[in-house]
């Protein structure tokens, strides 16, 4: 019993001192990586397969997502049983499928360089950020969601944008009391919607071989539209399929014309 | 150690007793509100006043707008549009800086506007950001009024200066020039002269930065007057970094001095320019130096130069030529021959207080005005408004009941406007009609004819605009035999009764009511203000130069409220601080001040707000800020104003000037104050900032839509803003707040049966978003969702699966938006899409239950929704329109599988035909049929844009489906006879299925089937739709 109340006591003295303690960026990211699994388990990891889903004006559209260590990615969305590559990227050319032609177009060089700078940031940009002399900063404790979070801000090799060069800076939140990770904030640096603040938040955490990984994300602008995308499922490491990710000549769909009734469905002028 | 054991254990149980003695739940903030958010709809198309413009050293994209109410812009596309990155703090702007040293990322803010008119905000210190304006530190330097500039030093990023011109209002230390050595951790105050002379300007030579030259501005402000210069206002310089100051007039006129500009040339140290304002007209004027200030010699005394110091004391001159230089001004001036004379630059909205310069190319400019950032491409002839700064200064605002409702509100300098709530594509600049001229204050809606009522500044004219003939008449209250002189505020009260439509009200000293529309007058009071003949001496006001705009009118009434409940009981409130009321439509009226304890004498009565509850029930809100009084008072009375208690608390900060009760819950209040929107849920025992896409930006007045529960803001810099659907406040009750999810109930939800058009702005022109009209499903999670699945969908009563939604994860009020849809039709695979299988059949009508899966538990409610009220959709026809789309969408659906079966089936024949020469007669046949038959199903060539097939049947069906679908109407004899045709084509393909599968594949199957092994297994068809 004596034993039992001391325990109790230095429990609680314990957990004064912790949260009466200032934290460092560090120490937040030690919470965090103990809390989805721990470090080496990350560190092990060599790929992720998310089987997700969008839903768009009742509309249910199956996303799969798939990102390896190294960097090759890519994102296939099903149309009306028709597959859209988004992102793609095979170490060397980032390509997307153009929705009209339903062929492969490249990035911009561009955006194949900045891509690359992202080559080391599996699993995500803030495990070997050392390393990879990425700058940690603990910017303070904010409301995100409605929820006390610490607010840390990473800053990544520059980025090129229209000839310029830019930071990479990426801002995380993390619930203070479990210290997951619930948002990122990045700002947006090209295109309409440059100067606003591109907005992710995270939650759903469940267990996939060990790991805590969030199955509910949502972007958007952050005060402004957003977009969920439920995570069915996740497979950690899973096999790539590389063809997948070379950038073909011609459209992925193919559908053979019809025998006998040639000239239907010629280019219209 | 056991003393210490003791110890601990007793430090534990106390805060266990406490917690557990303070069980109640309470929550603040963003805590509270969760995702609730406001709407911000603008408007931008006259914009507001800008304070100061900021540019990069070396890239010209980038530019920073300081707004006198509305924060800092920013833009990184040269200034063709901005977007807001100050919304969390004070957003009155002194001045915008960026570090020389660190441009990308490190930028000072010095807050609190300088150009000191009468409805000027206040500031609240310096700022810094070293992320580009991401993040915000508020440095700790007293806290300042406002900022005139901010000097970082050119060789090194942490020697700081920092210019405070201080209180307005009243006497104060916090002036003077100020330095840092240590990039703003600490602060010396290094020039001060007294309590009553600020900086008003201060600079640095660009080629010897330990010369600074300082403008000392000796200035006042009351409610009723203002003065501009002293003896103590002068031209100093330092030669050693701050350490000693000496006067620089040699060449100045003798006596007073106001309010003096100062620039050096950036391409000839040597070169300075002054605009100094004197006590003689003759002397008033620009000022050149050759000699670093040695020595000065007036040069320019055009009106342009010397009209209003106080509003327009600022010199640019351009980068790279020293004979360039341009002055605000009420139209500004550029001269080009080193200031012997000026010229007016184009045609932009008045008053200028502001210009920069682009780095590389000095034709390009940008001017900071009354009405928005300008742009000028050849040198300031032409030039051209940036359309997306929605930082217009209301006033005040009112609405009506339209459906959706307009809110209507008068402008700092950008006269009266009115503006729906929501329109088709947003609501765009096209969407505001104006309604008058000038500073425009009140404007109000008849409450049953398309009259509008708006004002100009000092009721100088108060329109009567008939909508309908597009005329207006001014109908202000005249003087009568036996009136003294009239005194009308700048922002002169006009209000309207809830029960007579044709009755107005407007005050002067008196209270002058009228029962048609403002052609009689009747004075339904004596003199209701302190008639203090010392402070109504506005003819004298401005100090050395005069300054009679009607501004300072004071001893006037300020606020006039008829009760909702008693139209005989009427409240005033005075810019003098007295509150009176009667309760006997102005027979009597009884002065009520010396009843509100803890009230300073003389506070301006901003606002009262009659109850809806009660008629004995007002909340008077004062604002002292002219008095130098920053605190909040908000009272309350229930008898009548006999007694008042204070609702006030320190969670409140910054003055206050709006207050609108809930029209259901009495304990709900919502108050405007200088710093942004306030709510109680408790009848004031606390307060919560609400923050949530709502800047801290001045709150002039709040008004409730009845009809929508939205609380809409007229604020004074951020334009409107509206919170839309407070309802769920209402029932935030300490139990609710205990729980863990808690369901907010709500009224049925009206499907909308609109389809027009709407959306054209470019993408430079602020539209401000829409209400969403979806179903809402508001409930509050007492802790934010972050382990485990979460998941909500739409069912109908009997549990089928109607539509899933994405639920909200916030701690506090999450808020899920239901469009009425159900799932789209699974469609036909094809080589590209059909755009019309992108479409969703809405929900019927009528009760449905929403069930939210939270890891293991579940939660449900009920949701509601109804056809538009407004339709002349007959239920019979509504009914043929569900038949025919589900129609369509089930024809769709088995077309679907049609298609699916004959890609399984061809799939086997052509491995078939490739593999096994004795069946490739057979397999062919059949692959030749089935392909004829696909090609007249769904489209198997072309691309989803102009390379695009001609449409088969599956577009086709697609088409008429979406057409029918997404229409509100029963669908028209065309439709059901292209649908007659459709159905033929169809039956004939499922026909033409049939006998393939009996036919060829039966032949098919049976040659290659000889081992008996299974040929072919494809999904059922429900296995195939819910894949």
């Amino acid at each position: 019993m004596k034993f039992l109340k001391s325990t109790c006591i230095l429990f609680l003295l314990l957990v004064i001192s912790f949260t009466g303690n200032a934290q460092t960026a560090d120490e937040i990211l030690d919470g965090y990586y103990e809390a989805i699994g721990g470090r080496d388990a990350w560190s092990k990891v060599e790929g992720f397969k998310y089987t997700a889903k969008v839903n768009q004006q009742g509309m249910e559209i199956p996303v799969e997502m798939v990102q390896m260590k190294g960097g090759k990615t890519y994102t296939k969305i099903s149309f009306q049983g028709l597959n859209i590559m988004q992102g793609v990227f095979d170490g060397e050319t980032l390509w997307n499928t153009n929705f009209q032609t339903m062929k492969a177009e490249k990035a911009t060089t561009e955006q194949i360089e900045n891509h690359k700078l992202e080559n080391n940031d599996f699993p995500d940009a803030l495990l070997n950020y050392k390393e990879n002399k990425y700058d940690l900063e603990l910017v303070g404790k904010e409301t995100f969601d409605g929820t006390e979070a610490f607010k840390l801000k990473l800053t990544k090799e520059p980025m090129m944008v229209d000839g310029q060069k830019v930071e990479d800076v990426v801002y995380y939140y993390f619930e203070t009391e479990s210290f997951a990770m619930i948002g990122s904030e990045t700002d947006i640096t090209e295109g309409p919607m440059k100067g606003s603040i591109s907005q992710t938040k995270l939650s759903d955490y469940q267990e996939v071989d060990g790991l805590m990984i969030p199955f509910s994300m949502n972007d958007g602008i952050k005060d402004g539209p957003s977009q969920p995308i439920v995570i069915e499922k996740v497979e950690v490491n899973p096999t790539l399929d590389e063809t997948l990710l070379a950038f073909p000549s011609e459209a992925v769909p193919t559908a053979k014309p019809a025998n006998g009734e040639p000239g239907k469905g010629g280019d219209k002028q | 150690m056991k003393k210490l054991i003791l110890l601990v254990v007793l430090l534990v149980s106390t805060t266990l007793y406490i917690n557990a003695q303070d069980s109640e739940v309470i929550l603040k903030g963003k805590e509270m509100f969760g995702d609730m958010s406001a709407r911000q709809i603008g408007p931008a198309l006259m914009s507001g006043r800008i304070s100061d413009l900021e540019g990069h050293p070396t890239n010209n994209r980038i530019i920073y707008a300081g707004t006198a109410g509305g924060g800092v812009w920013k833009s990184t596309n040269g200034g063709a549009s901005f977007n807001s990155i100050f919304d969390d703090h004070i957003q009155s702007i002194g001045v915008v800086k960026v570090d020389p040293h660190d441009p990308d990322n490190t930028i000072w803010v010095g807050t609190g506007e300088t150009w000191t008119r009468n409805s000027v905000s206040i500031g609240d210190g310096v700022y810094k950001s070293t992320d580009g304006g991401s993040n915000w530190k508020k440095m700790p330097l007293k806290g300042s009024e406002r900022v005139s500039n901010i000097i970082i030093h050119p060789e090194n990023k942490d020697v700081v200066y920092v210019g405070e011109l201080g209180a307005l209002w009243g006497d104060s230390e916090d002036r003077g020039v100020f330095k840092t050595t240590d990039g703003g951790q600490s602060w010396e105050k290094i020039f001060y002269i007294d309590q009553k002379t600020g900086c008003a300007d201060l600079v640095v030579d660009p080629n010897n930065p330990d010369i600074l030259y300082a403008s000392m501005w000796e200035f006042r402000r009351t409610a009723w007057s203002f003065n501009s210069g002293g003896t103590k206002s002068g031209l100093f310089k330092s030669t050693n970094g701050g350490k000693t100051w000496s006067k620089i007039h040699n060449g100045y006129p003798s006596g007073k001095l106001g309010r003096i500009a100062v620039a050096v040339a950036p391409s000839d140290s040597n070169i300075l320019y002054s605009v100094i304002e004197t006590e003689k007209e003759e002397t008033n004027g620009l000022y050149r130096s050759d000699d670093a200030g040695a020595s000065w010699k007036k040069l320019n005394g055009d009106f342009g130069l010397v009209v209003r110091p106080f509003y327009f004391s600022r010199i640019v001159v351009d980068p790279k030529n020293p004979d360039v230089l341009v002055k605000g001004g009420l139209f500004g001036s550029i001269s080009r021959d080193g200031g012997k004379t000026f010229k007016n630059p184009g045609r932009m909205h008045a008053d200028i207080h502001d210009i920069l310069f682009d780095i590389n190319d000095s034709d390009r400019m940008y001017f900071a005005t009354d009405g928005g950032v300008y742009r000028t491409w050849d040198g300031g002839n032409t030039l051209d408004i940036v359309s997306n700064l929605p930082v217009s200064q209301f006033y005040h605002i009112s609405i009506d009941n339209a459906e959706p409702y307009n809110i209507y509100g008068g402008l700092q300098d950008n006269g009266s406007w009115y503006g729906p709530s929501n329109s088709p594509g947003g609501i765009e600049a096209r969407d505001w009609n104006s309604v008058g001229y000038g500073d425009g204050f009140r404007v109000l809606k008849h409450k049953t004819k398309p009259i509008i009522y708006s004002e100009m500044q000092g009721a100088e004219n108060v329109w009567r605009y008939d909508m309908k003939l597009n005329q207006n008449k001014t109908i202000q209250p005249l003087p009568i035999k036996g009136d003294p002189k009239l005194r009308f505020n700048w922002n002169a009260p006009i209000s309207l009764s809830e029960t007579h439509p044709d009755r107005i009200y407007i005050g002067s000293q008196f209270v002058h009511m009228s029962e048609d529309m403002g052609d009689t007058w009747v004075k339904i009071s004596k003199d209701l203000t302190t008639n203090d003949k010392s402070k109504q001496n506005q003819a004298d006001s401005g100090g050395l130069s005069k300054d009679n705009s009607g501004a300072e009118n004071h001893c006037t009434i300020f606020t006039i409220n008829e009760s909702p409940i008693d139209d005989k009981v009427i409240w005033v409130g005075t810019d003098d601080g007295n509150v009176q009321v009667t309760k006997n439509g102005g027979k009597k009226w009884t002065n009520i001040t010396k009843n509100i304890q803890g009230l300073p004498q003389n506070t301006w009565c901003y606002h009262i707000e009659a109850s809806v509850h009660n008629a004995g029930t007002a909340y008077a809100v004062f604002d002292g800020h002219t008095k130098n009084d920053k605190n909040p008072y908000v009272f309350k009375t229930t008898d009548f104003g006999k007694s008042w208690s204070s609702i006030m608390t320190d969670e409140v900060k910054g003055f206050t000037r709006s207050l609108q009760e809930d029209f259901e819950n009495p304990d709900l209040l919502f108050l405007g104050t200088e710093t942004g929107l306030y709510i109680t849920i408790n009848g004031g025992k606390s307060w919560s900032q609400f923050t949530n896409n709502m800047p801290a930006t001045a709150v002039h007045h709040i008004e409730m839509h009845a009809g929508t529960n939205d609380i809409v803001m007229g604020t004074h810099g951020r334009g409107i803003i509206i919170l839309d659907d407070v309802s769920p406040l209402r029932n935030l009750t300490p139990d609710v707040l205990a729980e863990d999810l808690h369901f907010f109930k709500s009224d049925p939800y009206t499907m909308v049966e609109e389809s027009g058009f709407g959306g054209g702005s470019s993408e430079l022109q602020f539209v401000g978003p829409n209400r969403n009209r979806n179903a809402r499903i508001i409930y509050y999670l007492k802790k934010r969702h972050i382990f485990g699945k979460m998941k909500m969908e739409i069912q109908d009563m009997d549990g089928n699966f109607v539509s899933e939604l994405a639920p909200g994860k916030s701690k506090g009020i999450n808020v899920v938006t239901w469009n009425y849809l159900t799932k789209t039709p699974k469609m036909a695979k094809g080589k590209t899409f059909t755009f019309g299988g992108f479409t969703s059949p809405r929900a019927p009508a009528g009760k449905y239950k929403v069930v939210l899966t939270k890891g293991k538990k579940t939660y449900e409610t009920d949701l509601e929704i109804k056809y538009d009220e407004n339709s002349v959709i007959t239920a019979a026809e509504r009914k043929k329109h569900q038949e025919v789309t589900r129609k369509l969408f089930d024809m769709s659906e088995d077309l679907a599988y049609q298609v699916y079966e004959m890609d399984e089936m061809l799939a086997v024949a052509e491995k078939e035909s490739a593999d096994n020469s004795g069946v490739k007669k057979i397999a062919d046949k059949l692959i030749n049929q089935l392909n004829a038959l696909k090609s007249r199903s769904v489209i198997t060539t072309g691309d989803n844009y102009v390379g695009a097939a001609e449409p088969e049947l599956r577009e086709k069906l697609a088409t008429l489906y979406a057409k029918v679908a997404g229409g509100f109407e029963p669908p028209s004899a065309a439709e059901l006879e292209n649908m007659s045709l459709l159905e033929g084509t169809f039956n004939d393909g499922k026909k033409t299925l049939e006998k393939i599968k009996s036919g060829p594949w039966n032949k098919f199957s049976k040659a290659i089937n000889t081992s008996g092994e299974e040929l072919a297994k494809w999904k059922s068809k429900a296995e195939f739709l819910k894949a």
